[in-house]
């Protein structure tokens, strides 16, 4: 703990050393008459190559984007960043923490939506060469966890143990937690809350020994940095089950590659090792699933998993889950987790996962 | 500058007699060392009696504009009614070049239904020079000789114009349909010696008194915005009817605003209509003082640009000169408040002369990317000779003038360098000079709408870039941050926060200045181009940010 908090506060100068520096370049430009130029790295963590033949290297910047003051485009982007700047300068000074909602909050007449705040602080953290949460700016997580496992954060801890199918709310300050335990074998990653409440309802945990953990929908960061923790520290294989359409293959994606969005950070985010279990379109005939149970890919569904096959990084690391996904289209139909529930509301904790994670290990 | 006043010229018992006879005044030397261009080109039809008189005296106008020493031009008007119709006698006369007839020969009538019975066509001349010359040189030119042999010639004539011994009477008759007998040459009378030159033309109109003095009078003071300094003007009027006795009117120069010498063209166009304003406004506002505090209220902006000879060596080239001014009075400085308008008459002057516009230059007008200046162009009224500009977007108690000058000139341009610019072109550039000059005098004038959105975040910036620096727990840190802005340490946050701003406006007008091609940084370095074909619509978010849209 005493470490970290050290590493913590030593950082925060830095941090704080940067953010003067910045604005002392700009006073300076000023006063020299010239407009401001902020250069900002851009990252990319896939290109469209699909023929894998690409140079993408994910972690380095492709370019630069100058904010100036002299366009009239960005000048409010230049507003909005230096007013996070701001704020972001009050909370590592007061050593405080606060939400990008909070953040919105505090201008959003001049922000207009929560997506400009969240591209100000990618930007900083690009600017500042930092993640997020070294700015002080922190989710309200959402993600779930369950499963034999117990850890504390900072100092409180969590033993999730005690009560093997309960679910605990994913720690939002993931650099506070220590002191991971666990007995499990594997650790199971569901797209859906419906889906991990199903699997606690049937005691999954207890006739498995895992650990289950959802992002619920695209997962936030603490969920994506959490479960990254825990697959470095324990040495687990990991599985993800999803939907089987173009958005759960996506999850599936950012749980593994990482999200353009936050492509900069992408290097501490993604798991490399992470294992798409399920549900895969060959699943339909394989567990017999009645057509009733089909639906057909609309076009934003085609236009969307076109889009997906194109990725470098599919057809460089993944070339079975593009076949999967050309699987997909060239079917034209989709299918839910939930869809397994056809044969029995336990299905899908007591003979599909079983038999797809059996299937993976042979 | 030209400052207008009115004030009897000879007392109240002169005679119009006196005022015709010192307008042929002594002249020193009439050599015109210089090449100018005598006779408007391309004038339009005469066709009222007030236009007659304008051409009538804008060719006194540019007689005394080729000469090069000072020069005074006449106007008497004698009013008289004659079986209860109104006759006016017109004698204009200046002490400028001699008088090359053949610029009455632009005067001549072929229709006649289009004087009536106002006119019979006569026109009285005296002048100094001698006439021969000037046929002379029309002949040559039609034959094609070259210019320098013309202005050779010029110069011979002006030259005998004030060494001639002789004043030379003609008849010039402009309704004689026989291009033979429209000149009856009288007897000429000997100058006793005495070296001079100038020249007389009279005529008798049927018109109404106050439609022919309204309109010279607008005349001159248009005239006047040329501000050539060696010429004065002078209006005599008597009528037996109207007024008891005869009184004058005399435009001079000013002195408090001297329009030297040496001043180029635009220069003295530039000063010509400051003038031109101040006097209008100062009329407006019940003949109040005129103040040199209003030239505060003024912002000017000039341009000029040349276009070199079309071909040959016959043609000169062609210069436009532009002066654009803008006026902001306060509601309680403001001398005008009819006038302020939102509509500019666009003044236009061709060869020296007031000309209605051409339909190029009207085109030029429309063309300019007056956006680009903050301004928004509405309608273009074009009122048949006078054209008017309609701006939608212009403050309160603001008003702009603009004038143009396209006139011939010799232009000497490098091999390299030459070009050949259409009017429409040479028009719409100087316009542009005119403008990005006045934004580059004044401060924050015409700024393009673009720098005014960018403008408008700049409180927001400076608020936001104070609160950086003063909300810092770290005071070498604070103070060089207002070091750099040259501040003091212990300065209060809106000192800072408006110093901050006004550096962000500096900034911003400066750029508004370059041309528009430097204006903007590349926005995207070392940018891969696969990186274009990217976007976010695939994109997924990011867990509890589910708000978030993927325009970012």
């Amino acid at each position: 703990m005493e470490g970290n908090r050290s590493l913590s506060s030593s950082r925060t100068a830095h941090l704080l050393s940067k953010i003067r520096e910045v604005t002392k370049s700009i006073l300076n430009d000023l006063s020299n008459g010239r407009s401001p130029s902020i250069a900002i790295d851009t990252f990319w963590n896939y290109c469209r190559n699909p023929n894998g033949s690409c140079s993408c290297e994910p972690d380095f910047p492709k370019g630069k984007e100058i904010v100036t003051l002299l366009r009239e485009s960005h000048v409010h982007r230049l507003d909005v960043l230096l007013r996070v700047l701001l704020i972001v300068q009050q909370l590592l000074q007061e050593n405080r923490h606060g939400s990008k909602r909070d953040i919105y909050y505090m201008h959003p007449s001049v922000f207009r939506d929560q997506s400009v705040v969240d591209r100000a602080i990618n930007d900083l953290c690009i600017l500042l060469g930092c993640s997020r949460h070294n700015l002080n700016v922190v989710s309200v997580g959402k993600g779930l966890v369950m499963g034999w496992l117990r850890f504390t954060e900072a100092g409180a801890k969590f033993d999730c143990m005690n009560n093997l199918n309960s679910a605990q709310p994913v720690p939002v300050h993931v650099e506070d937690v220590e002191d991971i335990l666990s007995v499990a074998e594997y650790i199971l990653v569901v797209e859906k809350e419906s889906v991990f409440q199903r699997l606690a309802n049937d005691q999954f945990c207890r006739a498995n020994r895992c650990i289950v953990i959802t992002g619920r929908g695209y997962p936030d960061i603490p969920t994506r940095r959490f479960l990254r923790l825990l697959i470095e520290t324990l040495h687990l294989p990991a599985y993800c089950l999803v939907d089987c359409d173009p958005y759960g293959f996506d999850i599936l994606s950012t749980y593994r590659f990482g999200s353009m969005q936050m492509a900069y950070d992408a290097k501490f985010m993604r798991n490399p090792e992470m294992n798409w279990l399920g549900a895969f379109p060959s699943d339909f005939e394989k567990y017999s699933l009645p057509t009733e149970c089909l639906l057909p890919l609309t076009a934003e569904d085609k236009r969307k998993t076109e889009a997906i096959l194109l990725r470098c990084y599919l057809q460089r690391e993944a070339p079975d889950w593009r076949f999967e996904l050309e699987l997909m289209l060239h079917r034209g139909v989709k299918f839910e987790i939930e869809a397994f529930s056809v044969h029995s509301l336990s299905y899908l904790s007591r003979d599909y996962i079983p038999s797809k994670i059996h299937g993976l290990h042979n | 500058m030209i400052l207008f006043y009115i004030a009897p010229v000879a007392g109240e018992t002169s005679t119009l007699g006196e005022f015709v006879g010192v307008a042929l005044g002594s002249s020193s030397s009439l050599c015109a060392k210089k090449k100018k261009n005598l006779s408007g080109s391309g004038m339009d039809s005469v066709r009222t009696i007030p236009d007659l008189c304008h051409r009538l005296i804008s060719f006194a106008f540019q007689r005394c504009r080729v000469s090069d020493d000072l020069c005074r031009i006449s106007v008497a008007l004698v009013g008289s009614l004659l079986a209860g119709s109104p006759v006016v006698r017109i004698s204009i006369s200046d002490t400028g070049a001699a008088s090359c007839l053949e610029e009455f020969q632009d005067l001549r009538v072929t229709d006649e239904g289009i004087f009536a019975e106002k006119w019979d066509g006569m026109l009285a001349v005296r002048t100094t020079g001698h006439s021969f010359l000037c046929y002379l040189f029309s002949h040559r030119k039609r034959e094609g000789h070259h210019c320098e042999v013309l202005v050779l010639l010029l110069m011979v004539e002006y030259a005998a114009g004030a060494s001639d011994e002789e004043v030379h009477y003609y008849n010039l008759n402009l309704k004689e349909g026989s291009s033979n007998n429209w000149l009856t040459r009288l007897p000429s009378i000997t100058k006793n010696g005495v070296r001079f030159s100038g020249t007389e033309v009279c005529l008798s109109v049927s018109e109404k008194f106050e439609v022919l003095l309204g309109g010279i009078k607008q005349f001159v003071e248009k005239m006047l915005i040329l501000n050539i300094p060696n010429i004065a003007f002078e209006l005599a009027v008597q009528h037996e009817n109207v007024y008891k006795s005869c009184y004058g009117d005399a435009f001079l120069p000013n002195k408090s605003m001297p329009s030297p010498f040496s001043a180029s063209n635009v220069e003295r166009l530039k000063y010509g209509l400051q003038d031109y304003i101040l006097r209008r406004r100062n009329d407006l506002d019940n003949n109040l003082g005129l103040s040199l505090n209003a030239l505060e209220h003024l912002r000017t902006g000039m341009g000029t640009i040349c276009s070199s000879k079309t071909s040959g060596r016959q043609n000169p080239g062609l210069v436009v000169d532009a002066v654009i001014i803008i006026c902001e009075f306060s509601d309680q400085t403001s001398p005008c408040p009819r006038e302020c308008g939102h509509q500019t008459q666009v003044l236009y002057f061709k060869d020296f002369s007031p000309s209605s516009i051409s339909k190029s230059s009207l085109s030029a007008l429309k063309s300019i990317d007056w956006k680009s200046y903050g301004l928004t162009l509405g309608n273009i009224m074009d009122q048949g000779g006078g054209v008017s500009l309609e701006w939608d977007n212009l403050p309160p108690h603001t008003h702009i003038d603009v004038i143009f000058h396209c006139y011939q000139a010799e232009v000497n341009f490098p091999p390299s360098k030459q070009k050949v610019l259409s009017e429409r072109s040479l028009l719409k550039k100087a316009a542009k000079l005119a403008l990005d000059d006045m934004k580059e005098k004044h401060s924050g004038v015409l700024l393009s709408d673009r720098a005014l959105k960018i403008q408008s975040h700049a409180p927001a910036l400076a608020r936001t870039l104070a609160g950086l620096i003063l909300s810092s727990n770290d005071m070498e840190f604070q103070g060089e941050c207002l070091s750099l802005l040259g501040l003091l340490t212990g300065v209060e946050a809106e000192i800072v926060e408006e110093c901050v701003k006004d550096k962000i406006n500096a900034v911003i007008e400066l750029n508004d200045r370059k041309p528009e091609r430097c204006k903007d940084s590349v926005p995207l370095l070392f940018e891969d181009d696969r990186l274009q074909e990217m976007n976010f619509e695939d994109e997924c978010e990011e867990g509890d940010d589910s708000y978030d849209s993927l325009d970012i």
